[in-house]
């Protein structure tokens, strides 16, 4: 605040308004102008770049030749693009709904008056969050390799049989999965606890006072009012889902037998093979597809407000 | 599952603070009470045992931390494991490329952002709006979508494997702007307004009167940028994978390369070893300065949230 002396008569200001008006006029401009060249460089240039590029068989060499709309309907009619989406939509479904669940109970239950330790919870639960996912993707190979890994010594502890956790298909989704809710969750519990917590106090006792039961409180008040919340947390997962990409990155290479190649991974392969041209246009369809359902989540969030 | 369920209800009902209970109520109450402390404690647990479980695994002699993966012994407590993995995996450099990276992207992202977003919140300029709308659409646009053409626009330009290539693309981040705007928004006009009388320059209101005032939003935003910049990896891996070039995360997943490629007996004990060693040693710059500024990560995580 020293920066605002209390004498205002001796302004260079006053002396000279037409100056100082000018400059004000221009300075916006001179503030912005840094975000627009780099957003003009980086942002409109290559998206100009890959719309054009997804209608070329470019592959990264020699001349580009124009093949129309070829790229795009190799891809919708190839089994391996609808087997990336396929997988990406099970990982939603192995994970979504469950960070919900927990999600909704942990943050509840921290915001009730009755459970102690509050900060503790809070900051526990988001270390996760904070953490390199490429380590804890390497702590994740360790711990469930199928021979060595402390969660097949905890269950053959207990006389399970060792699970091929990361080496059979029908394991590696949901041990990817897995991963993906041990980082996330945290998050969507103090994003729901934020939620909660903005819920005005003063509408419990207004409704106290209207004579309404607990339970018509809970259900006037809280779920009404965590819905956007809510809502928003899965339009923030979805999309975070369908571009996972470093999970199966490090941990599975896409695999056992393309089991983990997400759509995100999936959009790495064309990069690998130089097949820049289908991997523009499998771009644009994965942003097209990633728009249309945070398009249908926020219309659900519409309709049930 | 389904009890913990029901103690929710009660929970919520608790939660505006009512008149006394019978005692046979209090007591159905205190049964929910302790079912809801062992669900949370049991998250907690499942939360922090994987990090807790590598980072004491890596100071186990190798062969143990496969053949008893759950006993901790702190008699035979070692530091092979890290001396072999400095001696193998190039992590200082490593670390050396993403401190580099921090320090210039996130110079400019601290510096640069509150000044647009300066501008967006208290000024009125043509253009306003399709600017501002710039700023929503980067904010919005999925990271993939970017990644091919930025790629073969870097190799035009010579720039892979450069630090330019790390450090100036997304280096104004949008959410960044974005938010520093709500926060400016706030700042009454009549400060500016005064410092503008008294003849400071327009950059000087920002730099001497709004900086100052928006300190706190200033952290969240630091400790945000930290954390995204420190944990960035796909962008780096595809543009700037070569070793002397690869940033902390960009070592720590060629290592998974190694580990699956030699999966046998002796060998895979070792890699194993120091792969938990040099895991272990890339979380604890993040885990100590997020305990050390809790209160401004989870402001800083929060605001970030509404990014997507």
């Amino acid at each position: 605040m020293t920066a605002v002396p209390a004498t205002r008569s001796a302004s260079p200001a006053r002396r000279r308004p037409s100056m100082a008006r000018a400059r004000r006029r221009s300075a916006p401009y001179v503030f912005v102008l840094p975000f627009v060249a780099l957003f003009l460089a980086f942002s409109v240039y290559p998206l100009v770049y890959t719309f054009r590029l997804s209608f070329t068989n470019w592959r990264g060499v020699g001349a580009a030749e124009w093949v129309g709309w070829d790229n795009y309907t190799y891809l919708l009619t190839s089994s391996q693009f609808w087997a990336s989406l396929g997988n990406s939509a099970v990982l939603w479904l192995l994970i979504v709904p469950i960070q919900l669940v927990v999600g909704v109970l942990a943050a509840v239950l921290l915001n009730s008056v009755l459970v102690r330790g509050r900060g503790m919870y809070r900051v526990a639960y988001i270390v996760p969050f904070v953490t390199p996912l490429v380590a804890v993707a390497q702590i994740w190979i360790v711990l469930f390799d199928q021979n060595y890994g402390a969660v097949n010594a905890v269950l053959g502890s207990v006389g399970i049989p060792p699970v091929g956790w990361l080496t059979t298909s029908e394991w590696a989704k949901p041990t990817l999965a897995l991963l993906f809710l041990w980082k996330t969750t945290g998050f969507i519990v103090i994003i729901l606890l934020s939620g909660l917590q903005s819920i005005d106090n003063s509408l419990y006792e207004a409704a106290a006072l209207d004579g309404a039961s607990r339970g018509r409180q809970l259900w006037s008040i809280t779920v009404p009012l965590l819905r956007r919340t809510i809502m928003f947390a899965v339009v923030l997962q979805t999309l975070a889902v369908f571009q996972m990409f470093a999970e199966p990155f490090v941990v599975t290479q896409g695999g056992p037998y393309g089991s983990t190649t997400t759509a995100g991974y999936y959009l790495y392969n064309h990069i690998t093979r130089a097949d820049l041209g289908t991997g523009a246009a499998n771009s644009f369809l994965l942003v097209v597809l990633v728009m249309a359902l945070s398009l249908v989540f926020v219309r659900l969030l519409r309709a049930k407000d | 599952m389904t009890t913990t369920t029901a103690s929710v209800e009660t929970e919520v009902e608790a939660f505006p603070p009512g008149r006394a209970r019978r005692p046979r109520a209090a007591k159905r109450d205190l049964g929910r009470h302790l079912g809801a402390q062992v669900f949370l404690l049991l998250l907690l647990i499942g939360f922090l045992a994987p990090v807790a479980w590598a980072v004491l695994s890596a100071f186990k002699p190798a062969a143990d931390i496969i053949r008893y993966p759950l006993r901790f012994d702190p008699t035979v407590f070692t530091l092979d494991n890290y001396v072999r993995m400095f001696e193998d995996v190039p992590i200082m450099n490593g670390f050396l490329n993403t401190a580099i990276v921090l320090v210039f992207k996130g110079g400019i992202t601290m510096f640069f952002a509150p000044l647009a977003a300066y501008a967006f919140a208290k000024y009125r300029f043509a253009g306003k709006n399709l600017i501002f709308g710039a700023v929503l659409i980067t904010l919005m646009l999925p990271t993939i979508v970017l990644i091919i053409p930025l790629l073969l626009q870097m190799k035009e330009l010579g720039w892979v494997n450069t630090y330019q290539a790390l450090i100036l693309p997304g280096a104004i981040d949008a959410f960044a702007i974005f938010w520093m705007r709500q926060v400016i928004a706030a700042v009454p006009d009549e400060l500016l307004d005064a410092a503008r009388v008294d003849g400071c320059s327009e950059f000087g209101i920002f730099w001497r009167v709004v900086v100052p005032v928006i300190r706190p939003g200033l952290a969240g935003l630091a400790v945000l940028t930290i954390m995204n910049i420190y944990n960035d990896f796909v962008w780096p891996v595809i543009v700037a994978s070569s070793e002397r070039m690869a940033t902390l995360q960009v070592v720590l997943s060629t290592l998974a390369q190694n580990i699956t490629g030699n999966r046998i007996g002796a060998d895979y004990a070792t890699v194993t070893a120091e792969l938990l060693a040099a895991s272990s040693i890339a979380l604890i710059p993040l885990l100590v300065l997020f305990i050390a500024l809790q209160r401004h990560f989870i402001n800083g995580i929060l605001a970030g949230s509404v990014k997507g």
